[in-house]
């Protein structure tokens, strides 16, 4: 069970079950627990041959016990996510802790993901059950709606779920080249049905170079 | 009551003739009143002997004697600020993170040694808190500065707390400390889960953990 003790601590009691979190992220704990790496982030042989492949490599480790453990990373802002069989498309980074019972994969992105500097590939993570994505400031959450598609700075956006499209458009004109650019190049569009997280701060991308 | 929270990272302090407050140096934002700062060679109270032995023991944070009347702002680098009230038990917290603490407290330091031996010396290291750590004992309040923001955890006898090092802020109460290891062979080969060392708290009082695993 996840719950937010303020807006940087997750909290997360336990009898017994496991929770997949971010390693080293635990910041204190009582009753019994114990840590576990989990070797290519707990999907096997494939997904940790995929995970180095792809760059989207992320340390996780299993926490299981009772009690309740508190997360923590950096004083990061965190939202929970409640997963009811769909997907949730999010960043490695920006992923704190996940229900076991959630699968994690990767998937690939394509221009997106080179414009938000964060590589070719994406995680995903799906099922049923919580995960806590971590934002630098608080997140707001976005509706995509067939009749208001949504466009996001590559640097902002955080994660998203449901039934999206996605796609890169690029606001370059003559005046980029002349190095009189607004910092605003590259942006990505959500077309579809769904939800999109974007946070207060930008990520150095190559956009807001430009 | 001394100190008011305005927001999370300020607090403002009420200065009456008579009541003292010390206070990190440099640490005031703004003052309204009469209200005088003065340097403390010292670095607290007790004299020169406390002195010597803070000086020995790398806890003298350079502090000021805070007089007059009228109210305060403090704040020091954007540090989230908690303010912990005490009633007549020790708080024990690193001398970097104290921001300002009323003068009716008694001020100490403690040899890590002390509690627990050579492991107490080894837990100093871990936790960064170095051979000795400064304790405040009586009635009054303190404010210590986090990094992210600060949760209590309530520790009782049957619950015993465990903390990342990293991540512990400061503790009061009866509280007895130990450094428990998970170590296993993951961690020899490189694949440990990043939660080897960790602080564990018995006894009765509070731990006070910051949201992030960052020094000051």
């Amino acid at each position: 069970m996840f719950r937010l003790q303020g807006s940087k601590v997750l909290a997360v009691d336990m009898t017994g079950d496991a929770v997949k979190a971010k390693n080293g992220s635990m910041v204190a704990y009582d009753g019994q627990m114990a840590f576990k790496k989990l070797t290519g982030g707990g999907e096997g042989l494939r997904g940790m041959v995929t995970r180095r492949l792809t760059g989207e490599q992320m340390t996780v480790m299993e926490v299981r016990g009772h009690g309740t453990c508190w997360f923590a990373d950096r004083a990061s802002e965190i939202n929970l996510v409640d997963l009811q069989g769909d997907k949730l498309y999010v960043e490695s980074s920006n992923l704190l802790a996940t229900d076991a019972g959630l699968r994690t994969g990767t998937t690939f992105t394509g221009l997106r993901g080179t414009s938000q500097g964060n590589g070719l590939f994406t995680t995903t993570v799906e099922g049923h059950g919580q995960a806590a994505i971590m934002s630098d400031g608080p997140a707001v959450v976005l509706r995509v709606s067939a009749q208001y598609p949504l466009t996001v700075d590559p640097g902002a956006y955080v994660a998203h779920r449901g039934n999206l499209r996605q796609s890169f458009q690029s606001g370059v004109t003559f005046r980029t080249f002349l190095g009189e650019g607004g910092g605003e190049a590259f942006q990505i569009r959500f077309e579809g049905d769904g939800l999109v997280y974007v946070q207060p701060s930008e990520r150095n991308t190559i956009a807001g170079d430009v | 009551m001394a100190f008011r929270e305005v927001n999370a990272k300020m607090i403002e302090a009420t200065v009456v003739p008579g009541q003292r407050l010390f206070s990190q140096r440099g640490a005031m934002l703004a003052y309204k009143g009469d209200v005088s700062f003065t340097p403390d060679i010292q670095g607290g109270q007790g004299g020169v002997m406390s002195m010597i032995g803070r000086r020995v023991a790398n806890e003298a944070t350079p502090l000021m004697t805070v007089e007059g009347s009228g109210t305060v702002l403090f704040g020091h680098g954007g540090h989230h600020i908690q303010v912990i009230h005490l009633t007549g038990d020790t708080l024990y917290v690193e001398a970097d993170r104290l921001l300002a603490f009323e003068g009716t407290l008694q001020q100490g330091t403690m040899f890590m040694g002390s509690q627990g031996g050579v492991m107490g010396l080894v837990r100093g290291q871990v936790t960064g808190q170095g051979l000795f750590t400064t304790t405040l004992t009586g009635r009054g309040a303190v404010a210590v500065m986090a990094h992210g923001g600060v949760f209590e955890v309530p520790i009782t006898p049957q619950r015993p707390v465990h903390v990342d090092p990293q991540a512990y802020v400061a503790h009061h109460g009866d509280v007895r400390n130990k450094l428990s290891t998970a170590l296993g062979w993951r961690d020899m080969v490189g694949r440990g889960s990043g939660e080897a060392f960790q602080l564990e708290l018995s006894g009765s009082g509070a731990v006070y953990v910051q949201a992030s695993e960052e020094k000051l």
